[in-house]
């Protein structure tokens, strides 16, 4: 591919994450926190609450150090992180939307100024022009969601610009509008929790500061209850949305990308959780608590690191679905790959390396490390402990088939050769030991090799083939398994891995289905 | 032909190149004042805070200002970094993408170095008073951070325009924690930058002096302050700038030689600048009633000679494997006329709000 892969031991997709989803919660909070203020101090100037304009002053300091010092640097961060994992990407989205990022930039701008204006402005400026600019700041702050909701949504969907590479088309694509609903309510979502985490944590007082605390407390437990309410019919529309945009998004859920439905879940539950986290302080205002707050919090980031992994986890082994794969490949290039085969379009290959495991360390990293680890996350080495050098070559053209969404390996038999001596090499042979627990050594004999193409009861799945089978049966298919079907390799197990692997399919034969266990 | 230079993109960029090389360039320059007031602010205060000595007055009156506007300096330095990062990228990206992979962690670690170093201005400026002695290292953390962010952004902008280094290094290891330390380029451009901050922010600390229409005694030590720091930076600066010139690869040192007519009027355009700066510093410094706007608009002159001299280092370096004139061109007419209008838009709303906001005395 056109640039080194940096190699680092827990994966850049850890990395990215972490730096996105940080600034994705402060990010969406930028946005709707930005709206609260001006609404409550407008409520408070109207009721004439000398304690509840405190409150909201104090709130505004806050949110000036959270969205504005936190916000902008995390936000500056992605672009630093996905420039460093994805580079191929990033050239890719500035090609095609370097304007949109310009328009975004005059709005991050206005947004900048606006809020240091309203922080500096408090005791300075009349309060029909204050509050104006905490509208301006608010509207650039929502344009900006609105202009990048459009680039981040064109990654996973990008509809018909994949025929003919025009801005808008792009940009207004099939998951536009339900991700903006979304964002929007996410966005709901956060300035509540902000200003129940704020009078959580707020000085204490008489009697008006307290009534200006339950004002406060209640309008915020509103707001995380209506965001959540709204986030979840936004979020039916997004997968009617996205179920029309992906033809195979039933299949990854069964278990085609074996993360997606747990990340589903992550959101879900998190969402629920700020739900009825929200139901204490709607009901007992004066009652709420930091406890509350910290639970609140810790429940909004099981949201938000669901909902961006779940968009993440969708879009594999994509970056821009359906034209860039994560390597950096175009899709439009796989032709020449499979003519030319891999080494022509690795450019960062050693001319110092001349054993076939050297060589195939650059294919490695090239084709393998811009999704997988060693033994970080997606790791591969845990993986390959269970196969030799042969099987590993044997596997390698079949890639496509998994059931992991993975591209196709378009190396030619040399190529092959090269990155399984690599891969042999490098794998954790020690892993390779089974538990003494029979049901944990028969699932990990699963895992190691069925599993990495089937599940038993969702995608793929295997258990209606193997009831009434018995063990004997099973010793035969295992013989035999590559007349089964032409994309099936052959099995190459140790005795005690053929074991193990008996007793699961055994064991699987005779029992319910579950699907809880993909 | 280098092997590990990346293929140029399919997709073409949505306008003109020039176009993009001139918005890099006038965005870089509002960068560079707020970078320069920030940097160069930052050091002017950490000297006043360890040296203490003499005019107890100028002594809080420099402290106050700057720590006061430090966190401002900071959100527009970041802001406006944003826009030429962009141009840089939508340019040249190929080259910065593969110099940033190679220092993968000290470029990343520019993300946490500006958290650190932005709340440090906040501390300072909220906090400052109350932090006591340890008021300095807070400023001292944010000056550090700072400058450490400049050298990191200075070890890639040389290791993108030397692509004979990139292979040993990565072959050699390729978790990314790669400088360019041994690049000739490298200290005199990173110190000439930074002590060309120095000057500028000396310079703005006169200005903002006489803008304030603070008590005529402690206006003049002001802008006498101010300008002793221009003119002490500018001196040295003239051999950092020296320096740098010498230490240029020889083909494209020969363009600033005569070897290139552009290359070498900005040479000769930025030195006689310099020499101008220092003779307009020193007559307000013989007499500071006398106005400062020729010395302010000679320095602004010279900062963008000096950006479109680092652009022509760049080209030469990188001559023979980026020319902007190949890159294929679909302009978005609508798209450009939506930007111009907004930014348009944009900096009426600013200005009218800082404006309403500088008017309104504090209640």
């Amino acid at each position: 591919m056109n640039f080194p892969v940096w190699e680092l031991p827990m994966g850049g997709g850890i990395l990215m994450a972490l730096v996105s989803v940080l600034h994705v919660f402060v990010a969406h909070l930028a946005v709707g926190g930005g709206l609260w203020l001006v609404l409550a101090e407008g409520a408070a100037r109207r009721r004439d609450d000398a304690a509840l304009l405190s409150l909201v002053k104090t709130q505004s300091r806050a949110f000036l150090l959270l969205t504005l010092v936190f916000g902008a640097i995390t936000g500056v961060g992605i672009w630093t992180t996905a420039a460093l994992i994805s580079p191929q990407a990033i050239l890719t989205l500035i090609r095609a939307y370097v304007w949109g990022w310009a328009m975004e930039w005059v709005f991050f701008i206005v947004e900048i100024a606006a809020a240091l204006v309203y922080w500096y402005g408090w005791d300075r400026l009349d309060a029909r022009t204050h509050r104006l600019v905490g509208w301006i700041y608010f509207v650039a702050a929502y344009i900006s969601l609105v202009i990048i909701n459009g680039i981040v949504t064109f990654m996973l969907t990008p509809g018909g610009w994949l025929g003919n590479h025009e801005f808008w088309t792009g940009f207004f694509n099939p998951t536009y509008w339900p991700s903006l609903a979304l964002r929007s309510a996410a966005a709901a979502i956060q300035a509540g929790l902000f200003v129940l985490v704020t009078v959580a944590f707020a000085r204490r007082g008489d009697s008006r500061v307290e009534a200006a605390r339950a004002w406060a407390t209640r309008h915020g437990a509103v707001w995380v209850a209506a965001g959540v309410a709204a986030f979840a019919a936004a979020l039916f529309w997004y997968r009617g949305a996205l179920t029309a945009a992906i033809p195979d998004w039933a299949d990854l859920i069964a278990g085609a990308i074996p993360v997606l439905p747990r990340v589903i879940g992550l959101m879900l539950v998190g969402a629920a959780a700020a739900f009825l986290n929200a139901l204490w302080p709607l009901a007992a205002p004066r009652r709420w608590h930091p406890v509350g707050a910290v639970l609140l919090t810790a429940a909004g980031l099981a949201l938000f690191f669901g909902g961006e992994w779940v968009r993440e986890a969708a879009r594999k082994p994509y970056t821009i679905r359906g034209y860039l794969y994560t390597t950096g490949l175009r899709v439009d290039q796989e032709p020449e790959v499979a003519a030319a085969g891999v080494a022509a379009f690795t450019r960062w290959r050693d001319p110092a390396a001349s054993t076939p495991a050297a060589r195939g360390r650059d294919l490695y990293r090239a084709w393998c490390l811009p999704c997988h680890t060693r033994d970080g996350y997606n790791p591969m080495r845990p993986f390959l402990a269970h196969r030799t050098e042969a099987e590993i070559a044997d596997f390698l053209p079949r890639l496509h088939h998994m059931r992991a969404r993975m591209p196709a390996w378009h190396g030619n038999a040399a190529e092959t050769a090269d990155l399984a001596a690599y891969l042999a090499a490098d794998a954790d042979h020690g892993a390779a030991v089974f538990p003494a627990e029979p049901a944990a050594a028969a699932r990990l004999a699963w895992d190691a090799h069925c599993g990495t193409c089937h599940t038993l009861d969702g995608y793929r799945a295997l258990r209606p083939s193997l009831v009434g089978s018995t063990r004997e049966d099973f010793e035969a298919m295992l013989d035999a398994l590559p007349d089964l079907a032409a994309e099936m390799p052959a099995y190459g197990g140790d005795p005690v891995e053929r074991a193990h692997l008996l007793d699961f399919l055994t064991g699987a034969a005779g029992a319910a289905p579950d699907r809880s266990a993909e | 032909m280098n092997p590990y230079v990346p293929t140029p993109d399919v997709l073409p960029i949505p306008a003109p190149a020039p176009l993009f090389a001139a918005l890099l360039h006038l965005t870089f320059l509002v960068h560079l004042l707020f970078m320069n007031a920030l940097l160069g602010g930052g050091v002017i205060l950490l000297g006043s805070l360890f040296t203490r000595g003499g005019d107890r007055e100028l002594h809080e009156a420099v402290v106050e200002r700057i720590s006061k506007l430090l966190p401002t300096l900071f959100a527009g330095t970041v802001t406006f970094g944003v826009a030429p990062l962009l141009f840089l990228q939508t340019l040249y990206g190929g080259f910065f993408y593969t110099s940033s992979i190679l220092m993968g962690w000290p470029w990343f670690a520019t993300v946490p170095l500006l958290l650190v170093g932005y709340y440090a201005t906040y501390l300072n400026a909220f906090r400052g008073r109350r932090l006591g002695g340890g008021r300095r290292w807070a400023v001292a953390a944010a000056v550090g951070c700072v400058a450490l962010v400049g050298f990191a952004f200075s070890n890639n902008t040389t290791l993108m325009l030397t692509p004979e280094k990139w292979s040993r290094l990565y072959f050699a290891s390729p978790g990314g924690l790669h400088l360019n330390l041994g690049e000739a380029l490298l200290w005199p451009r990173f110190l000439h930058m930074a002590l060309g901050a120095i000057a500028v922010a000396g310079l703005l600390l006169a200005l903002l002096a006489r803008r304030e229409r603070a008590a005529p005694r402690l206006q003049e030590a002001l802008v006498r302050r101010g300008l002793d720091v221009f003119l002490a930076a500018t001196v040295v600066n003239m051999m950092f700038g020296f320096w740098y010139l010498l230490a240029l690869r020889e083909d494209v040192r020969r363009l600033f030689m005569g070897g290139s007519g552009h290359a070498t009027g900005l040479l000769g355009l930025g030195t006689a600048l310099s020499l101008v700066l220092l003779l307009l510093a020193w007559r307000v410094r013989l007499a500071p009633a006398r106005s400062l706007k020729p010395l302010a608009w000679s320095t602004l002159l010279t900062l963008a000679v000096m950006i479109l001299m680092r652009d022509a280092v760049r080209a030469g370096y990188l001559a023979g494997m980026a020319d902007l004139r190949e890159i294929p061109v679909r302009t978005q007419t609508l798209n450009l006329a939506i930007f111009a209008a907004l930014l348009l838009g944009g900096f009426v709303t600013v200005a009218w709000m800082v404006r309403k906001l500088l008017s309104s005395p504090p209640r």
